[in-house]
């Protein structure tokens, strides 16, 4: 019986850790349970974000910061809800921790790194580079340690990575642990998956060259992402001064994501100041079906307008083709001018939607329902937060998470 | 506002649309993304289809559309249905114009409405029957029938022939006053007065496309649709030889029917046949197989379709049916043949069918503008 009226939070992404710090803050006992090695969820993969614009550092810093201090908070990495019985105020969760094979003795000096030769694809960084099987999860990872890639056991690279740690922080007899935690009530915010490009057959991801998503751009000019912080062409390496954007790749269209994603207008708009700052000779193109700045943003909107170099094309690329010299041509109606236009640029982001994480993996246990998309209802024994309610930005996420928390500390009864 | 254009819906043209059987019910659920004229492979790319014709019919421009080219040079690919995010499905839109174009061209248009309403099938189908069934019972034909089958029997073939000419000329009529309107509405749209020099080149253009179905060899979703179409074509193009060969027969060698199986006319009429059979059946099962991609399709290309299933049907019935002795049998069959062949003729204009004169008259006009240029 959870008699202390303690809160599960599931996904340790900006939204799991606003529900949180708001619950124990106000003197909740809080567990956050999230798979990936790290806290940070998405947002850490992001270049600037909305709506100030600062990278992620500033915003999750002061978060990590809040809940090293907080003693009310427990967090789990690696680790993922198998199993959901009871219900509010009195459940029963089963979790399951997978080995890190590194433990707390780690004081990433980046020994066992340099030790490491066998190399595995950076899923961090969408593929776009190569990782050591012992890595860091990110420049700015909470718990700050490394983690070994279970690829690695049984390889003659264990056996070198084992020996050059100097502070017996390599740990390769961690097994798999399942245990189970009494908790009052749960608030789900397991996020998103960038939607799955290469489903979207007359876009080219995957089959043209130089045609990258969104989400690949934010960690491209991102200083600790693939090409530290470059905005050059996946193929050979130059510079990008021509860029288009496809809005709406696989959203708004029932063949793939019916709804709007929210913020894929502003984060291409966004990605156009990356590359306008980073390569003062470039253009970039927008080619949209209609364009999306609600509230305030819409102010940014009219900023990056006023950029000669920016252009915008009312249209929706339906066509993509590989061009001359890795270049790529896109094909479109412009509803403007009436013509089809075919256009070349040097490199492509398909502005790619927010699909729930629930709409692969579901909630397993607990009364909770599901919109046709897949998004969670409220009003089910599980509370849903952030992106796992409905696609929003990271402010809207805030908001969303704090209500999640109030709802959840209600669920959790007196204490 | 001296230059204002006042545009003027015509709002029972968007209703006649987008009512339940009208074929274009999903029209609103565009959102004008412009997906479909960028994977349409048989749109030209200056002022390409179907995008616009998709917002001038939710705005109800009836007049426009009537005098577009481009409504006719789309062959239904469907690629565009595919593609769409919206389910706005502009394949069976455009479809949908069409049959509305060709009640508007083809005169009278009465009969148009009743092609296009299944309340007008049986009226419709009561024309041939009321005509033939008081040629063989005004001439007591019934009652002669004995002996081994011969068709002759139950309707002698000058009657028939008679009343076919008679449907012919009807039907030609009709599709002419038909051209003249849709050639006139073409040029309203476009602001001419006339065409500049010979079509002569035009025509030789787009015949040529047709006869070897360039533009629906584009088609990708529906791919099959193209050699399912040949089939039926050719198979048309063979059965109007055989008969020009049987009317030939007739009437200058005073040969009578029925011939010889060893009659190389009776070869060609059997391959005609086989390819009309086989290529209408493939072009059901393609609908079927392309139904959740392409769309259901509506009543009247459905009409259009069965007809010429029945046809070919009837036809290749009468023959097998002949030959095996089934008197009664054979000629039911013959009879229900003759006023299935007459329904093809008599309302082609009307029916589906009509999409062989306007398409074409398109395609001629398209592509003498193309070479005004």
């Amino acid at each position: 019986m959870a008699d202390n009226g303690t809160i599960l939070v599931v996904g340790g992404g900006i939204s799991g850790l606003t529900v949180a710090l708001e619950a124990a803050e106000v003197g909740r006992e809080v567990v956050i349970v999230e798979r990936n090695p790290y806290l940070g969820g998405r947002v850490a993969q992001l270049n600037k974000y909305f709506p100030k614009l600062c990278p992620p550092t500033c915003g999750l810093e002061i978060n990590f910061q809040r809940i090293k201090k907080n003693k009310k908070i427990t967090y789990y990495t690696m680790t993922e809800v198998e199993k959901i019985s009871g219900g509010p105020g009195d459940f029963q969760v089963s979790l399951k921790e997978m080995p890190r094979y590194v433990n707390e003795h780690c004081t990433v000096c980046a020994k066992c790194e340099e030790a490491c030769d066998m190399d595995i694809p950076n899923e961090f960084n969408f593929g776009m580079n190569n990782r050591k099987a012992i890595y860091k999860p990110s420049e700015m990872a909470m718990p700050m340690r490394y983690v070994i890639d279970k690829s690695v056991t049984g390889t003659a690279s264990q056996q070198k990575i084992q020996d050059s740690c100097p502070y017996g922080a390599i740990d390769f007899s961690m097994q798999p642990r399942t245990f189970n935690i009494d908790v009052a009530s749960i608030v789900w915010a397991t996020g998103w998956n960038p939607y799955d490009a290469s489903k979207i057959d007359n876009l080219g991801f995957g089959k043209v060259p130089n045609v990258i998503t969104n989400m690949m751009m934010e960690r491209m000019a991102s200083p600790g992402g693939p090409t530290g912080g470059s905005i050059v062409r996946p193929s050979d390496g130059k510079q990008v001064n021509s860029i288009a954007f496809v809005q709406c790749a696989g959203s708004r269209d029932e063949n793939h994501l019916p709804y709007c994603s929210y913020v894929c207008c502003l984060a291409s708009m966004k990605q156009t100041t990356y590359i306008r700052e980073k390569n003062p000779e470039s253009k970039a193109t927008i080619f949209y079906i209609d364009l999306r700045s609600p509230g305030r943003y819409e102010n940014f909107y009219k900023k990056v307008k006023d950029d000669e170099n920016v252009s915008f094309v009312k249209g929706k690329v339906a066509k993509v083709e590989p061009g001359s010299d890795g270049n790529v041509i896109l094909t479109v109606e412009d509803t403007v001018g009436g013509d089809i236009i075919s256009q070349e640029f040097e490199m492509v982001v398909l502005a790619t939607g927010m699909e729930p994480s629930t709409a692969s993996e579901r909630v397993p246990g607990g009364s909770v329902g599901y919109d046709e998309n897949k998004f969670l209802l409220p009003g089910g024994d599980i509370i849903p937060a952030g992106v796992a309610k409905k696609p929003a930005d990271v402010m809207t996420s805030g908001q969303i998470s704090t209500a999640a928390a109030l709802k959840a500390i209600q669920a959790a009864g007196a204490k | 506002m001296a230059n204002a254009n006042l545009i003027q819906p015509d709002l029972d043209f968007v209703k006649e649309l987008t009512v339940e059987g009208g074929g274009g019910e999903s029209l609103k659920k565009c959102f004008q993304c412009a997906t479909c004229s960028v994977v349409c492979n048989v749109t030209h790319t200056d002022r390409p289809f179907p995008r616009k014709e998709m917002v001038w019919a939710q705005w109800g421009l009836k007049d426009k559309l009537l005098g577009d080219p481009d409504v006719w040079l789309c062959h239904q690919c469907s690629d565009c249905t595919a593609y769409c995010p919206r389910g706005a499905k502009p394949g069976e839109v455009l479809g949908a114009i069409r049959k509305i174009s060709i009640q508007n061209n083809s005169w009278p248009s009465a009969i148009g409405k009743l092609v296009a309403s299944p309340s007008g099938l049986i009226p419709l189908l009561m024309v041939p029957i009321f005509i033939f069934g008081a040629v063989i019972l005004g001439l007591g034909r019934l009652n002669h029938l004995e002996g081994p089958i011969v068709y002759e029997k139950l309707v002698p073939i000058p009657a028939v022939d008679a009343i076919f000419m008679t449907a012919a000329l009807f039907a030609a009529l009709s599709f002419f006053t038909g051209i003249k309107k849709f050639w006139k509405a073409m040029l309203d749209a476009t602001g001419r007065e006339s065409v500049r020099g010979s079509v002569v080149p035009a025509i030789i253009a787009a015949l040529s496309e047709i006869i070897a179905h360039k533009r629906f060899d584009k088609c990708e979703v529906t791919s099959a649709r193209a050699s399912a179409h040949k089939l039926v074509f050719w198979g048309f193009a063979g059965l109007a030889v055989t008969t020009t060969w049987a009317l030939v027969y007739l009437y200058g060698f005073h040969l009578e029917s029925p011939y010889s199986l060893i009659n190389p006319m009776k070869w060609l009429a059997f391959a005609s046949m086989c390819s009309l059979l086989y290529g209408i059946y493939k072009v059901v099962s393609n609908r079927k197989d392309n139904a959740e991609k392409a769309g259901e399709g509506s009543y009247f290309d459905w009409l259009f379709i069965w007809l010429v299933v029945l046809v070919g049907a009837t036809g290749a019935m009468s023959w097998g049916i002949r030959l095996l002795g089934i008197a009664p049998l054979a000629y039911l069959t013959y009879f229900t043949h003759l006023v299935l062949v007459f329904s093809l003729f008599a309302y082609a204009p009307f029916s589906k069918m009509a999409h062989m004169v306007y398409r074409t008259t398109a395609m001629v006009f398209a592509h003498h503008v193309d070479m005004e240029k």
